[in-house]
């Protein structure tokens, strides 16, 4: 009786859970193992294995003591940069979101029409170019030429900014025209409506927006290991794929714990945002 | 006035003053791109916030400025860089090379040889002193300066009172450095020189710790001069005159380094359609970009769908459960997830050839080289990605299919269809309406997804004796990527700019395809 019962329910359920499980494990092994290896007590990769005999932290300690690996001001400098280029990112495309959506002007529909093409190519695919036009601006400025933060970051304000604007502009759109238009009755200025009506109303927009660039720009290698030459300056991304590429044997355990130390705000963030980030309407816009 | 207008009209101001400082320096440089942007945009600027004619460009100038500088303009810099031959030894504009070439120095065949004794003084001001003992006539005691200070700098004198009987006799206030000494101070002494006369300087040759040390002459004579009128380069030490061809100055048929950029046409075209050894690896590179792209599409939708067909069951217990696990590998930087995959891949330590070492040991083979031969490599990259890639392809099939209505399937199942018959004729046809587009899409980042590739396998492993730096599992981009940056042949940026030519036409085309989709969408959500 049991066993027929068994039967029915694998058949019906069980081996759903069985192919399920082994695509979990597939999925998330190699996260497991990074995470309890950055506290497994062996130095490296030979002997490294899913479930450590002893923990330890000292793979953490040696990350924030090695001069000749500032990993924490990598850290830092990517929080910096990701998050002034997605905040001014965010600011700059409300503005354009804004007059897409509310204003009448000749020349609107083109105008978001360019915006969508133009954004069909990646910003990094002309990085030959942006390496040379800042190889220029160098000379001429140098606080914002190569090796600068300062220029990484309006390469990233320009990379994202037309979809941003796209995204938003369409969460505005949602908004009831009634609302302004009683304000305009009411005298407001068309800055007033922007600052009192449309900008508080589109706030969760604008911080989905805000999140999805914010991961975007940490997640970067490409322009980040163009522009940055100098190792203090680096992002993690660079920093990590840079420094420990050599010997990954020995430094193995250094490696799980900066992984874990770099991945774990994005996850969280990732998650926290999974809806709005996979949903249709920003598909394909951090990665896919 | 109100603040908001002071506040613009200040903010204008800054704005104009930065064009003001950056114009001349443009002009200096000769970046003439650079010029040109600048100048756009303070146009652009400047009309819009002082008129108010356009109104609405108030509003969408700050992000579109960005956009222009950014994306536009780099976009067609790049058509023009791929005209040129803007490469390492062609870096310069011709005025620069020049410069660079007539700042060269020789030191004659007469001086060349000769070396002396010399000894390094300190005065109490801690300032370096040489004296150079040539011959009888020539003693010379003076200070020594680094290359930034010798135009303002006097000459050495002749100081034959300071040796006598072989011994050097220290002047006062001064402090000979023994051999130690100098050793210690080796790397500022090397930079330093006394200078003899407008041509002629006195360089420490070799630190000796015993005695005085050795000293060598070294000229500031003039290599080359450029004669504007001939258009040509004449040498100074051989008189040999160098015309310039093309992009460099050529002495007797061989080209001096370094040349200038050019424009050169469709040259660059050319050598990748034609040239043999430019276009093999190129083919190479272009048939597994596409590859890639497709595979790692199908596989990770494959993947997904399957998934998300079998856990997509009414009842079905711990759904949620398999969601937010399966999310994890979406939700981790790529650039982490490929570190650790490439230490899981690592063939000497890591834990997949550990797994797999009884597997080899049944089979009497050599385990797998992950990453390091050609095909072990390509699957490498494509497993990654697919682990990449399934979570999301899980996530929009599962929504794709629970959009479908149950009545189509129910009343397919009353019509007597079986189950794999509703699926490809229902289920499927359906299914990719919905998510073609987001297919597109996802074909459309892999076919750059340059950081999977370029932190997994580098490209690698190497195509064997190709021309350019190029690796089995480069992808277009990557592959620009190593001609531009860091093949280790050179920045080639002429040569890249072109073969990123291709990948825009590439994009374009995607573009134009996912395009007809957003028309579709467009239709049903009317978003413009």
């Amino acid at each position: 009786m049991e066993i027929s019962k068994f039967t029915k329910w694998f058949k019906e359920y069980g081996w759903r859970h069985l192919v399920g499980l082994i695509f979990v494990t597939f999925a998330i092994y190699p996260i497991l193992f990074v995470l309890t290896n950055s506290f497994a007590d062996f130095a490296n990769l030979t002997n490294s294995k899913l479930v450590p005999n002893s923990l330890t932290l000292k793979h953490y300690k040696l990350l924030s003591g090695d001069p000749l690996v500032p990993y924490f001001q990598w850290l830092y400098n990517t929080y910096k940069v990701a998050f002034l280029a997605a905040l001014f990112n965010v600011f700059l495309g409300t503005l354009a979101a804004f007059a897409f959506s509310r204003l009448q002007f000749k020349g609107r529909r083109t105008g978001l029409l360019t915006l969508v093409i133009v954004q069909m190519f990646p910003s990094f695919l002309a990085f030959v170019a942006i390496y040379l036009l800042f190889f220029q601006i160098s000379d001429v400025a140098p606080f914002m030429g190569l090796g600068t933060h300062f220029g990484l970051i309006l390469v990233y304000l320009g990379g994202s900014i037309g979809f941003n604007s796209w995204l938003i502009k369409g969460f505005m759109d949602t908004i009831s025209p009634s609302l302004d238009e009683a304000a305009k009755v009411d005298g407001a200025s068309e800055y007033q409506i922007f600052r009192k009506i449309i900008a508080p109303l589109a706030r969760p927009i604008l911080v989905v927006i805000f999140v999805i660039t914010f991961i975007g720009i940490y997640s970067d290698f490409i322009l980040a290991a163009i522009f940055l030459k100098d190792k203090n300056l680096w992002t993690v991304a660079v920093g990590i794929n840079t420094v420990f590429v050599d010997d990954f044997n020995a430094d193995w355990g250094v490696i799980a714990a900066s992984s874990v130390i770099a991945a774990t705000p994005i996850a969280v963030l990732f998650i926290f945002f999974q809806k709005q980030i996979t949903g249709g309407l920003t598909a394909g816009s951090v990665k896919g | 006035m109100k603040t908001s207008t002071i506040l613009r009209y200040l903010l204008l101001a800054v704005f104009n003053a930065g064009v003001f400082y950056a114009i001349p320096l443009s002009i200096t440089f000769e970046a003439w791109f650079l010029l040109s942007l600048i100048i756009l945009n303070a146009f652009l600027v400047n009309t819009v916030y002082l008129t108010d004619r356009f109104k609405p460009m108030k509003w969408i100038l700050p992000g579109m400025i960005f956009m222009i500088s950014f994306v536009v303009f780099p976009a067609i810099y790049n058509t023009y860089v791929s005209f040129t031959n803007w490469s390492t030894g062609h870096i310069l504009n011709k005025t620069q090379a020049i410069k660079v070439l007539e700042d060269r120095t020789f030191t004659p065949e007469d001086q060349k040889d000769i070396q002396f004794d010399l000894y390094v003084l300190q005065d109490q001001n801690l300032e370096f002193y040489f004296f150079a003992d040539l011959d009888e006539n020539n003693m010379f005691f003076g200070k020594a300066v680094t290359d930034e200070d010798i135009m303002t700098t006097s000459y050495a004198t002749h100081e034959p009172s300071l040796k006598k009987n072989d011994e050097l006799i220290v002047p006062d206030g001064f402090y000979v450095l023994s051999g130690k000494e100098q050793i210690a101070n080796a790397d500022v002494l090397q930079e330093l020189s006394l200078v003899i006369d407008s041509k002629t300087r006195a360089k420490i040759f070799k630190i000796s710790v015993f005695g005085a040390s050795t000293g060598s002459l070294s000229s500031t004579s003039q290599l080359y001069t450029y004669d504007s009128n001939k258009d040509a380069l004449i040498n100074n030490s051989t008189n040999i005159i160098c015309p310039a061809v093309d992009d460099n100055f050529e002495c007797d048929g061989k080209e001096i380094d370094p040349g200038w950029r050019i424009y050169v046409g469709t040259e660059n075209y050319e050598k990748i359609f034609s040239n043999q050894r430019i276009r093999a690896p190129l083919n190479i590179v272009t048939k597994w970009t596409f590859q890639f792209a497709i595979l790692t599409v199908i596989f990770s939708f494959f993947v997904g769908l399957l998934l998300s067909m079998i856990l997509n069951k009414e009842n079905l217990k711990f759904q949620r459960v398999y969601r937010s696990l399966f999310i994890l590998p979406y939700a981790i930087p790529a650039f982490v997830s490929v570190l650790v995959w490439k230490g899981l891949l690592n063939p000497d330590y890591g834990v997949i050839n550990n797994w797999f070492a009884p597997l080899y040991e049944i089979l009497e083979i050599e385990p797998i080289k992950w990453l390091k031969t050609k095909e072990s490599a390509r699957a490498a990259v494509l497993l990654v990605n697919t682990w990449l890639g399934f979570p999301y392809m899980f996530l929009i099939t599962t929504g794709a299919l629970q959009s479908i209505p149950k009545e189509l399937i129910e009343a397919a199942k009353v019509d007597g269809a079986t189950g794999v018959q509703s699926f490809w004729r229902i289920t499927f046809p359906l299914l990719m309406v919905s998510i073609s587009p987001l297919l597109i899409g996802s074909f459309a980042f892999n076919f750059n997804n340059f950081t999977l590739i370029f932190l997994l396998s580098g490209g690698g492993p190497p195509v064997i004796g190709s021309e350019v730096a190029v690796g089995w599992t480069d992808i277009l981009i990557s592959f620009t990527y190593k001609l531009a940056i860091s093949g280790g042949r050179g920045n080639m940026f002429g040569l890249a700019s072109t073969v990123t030519i291709i990948v825009f036409g590439i994009v374009l085309l995607i573009s134009a395809l996912s395009f007809r989709y957003t028309k579709r969408l467009e239709r049903i959500y009317g978003n413009i």
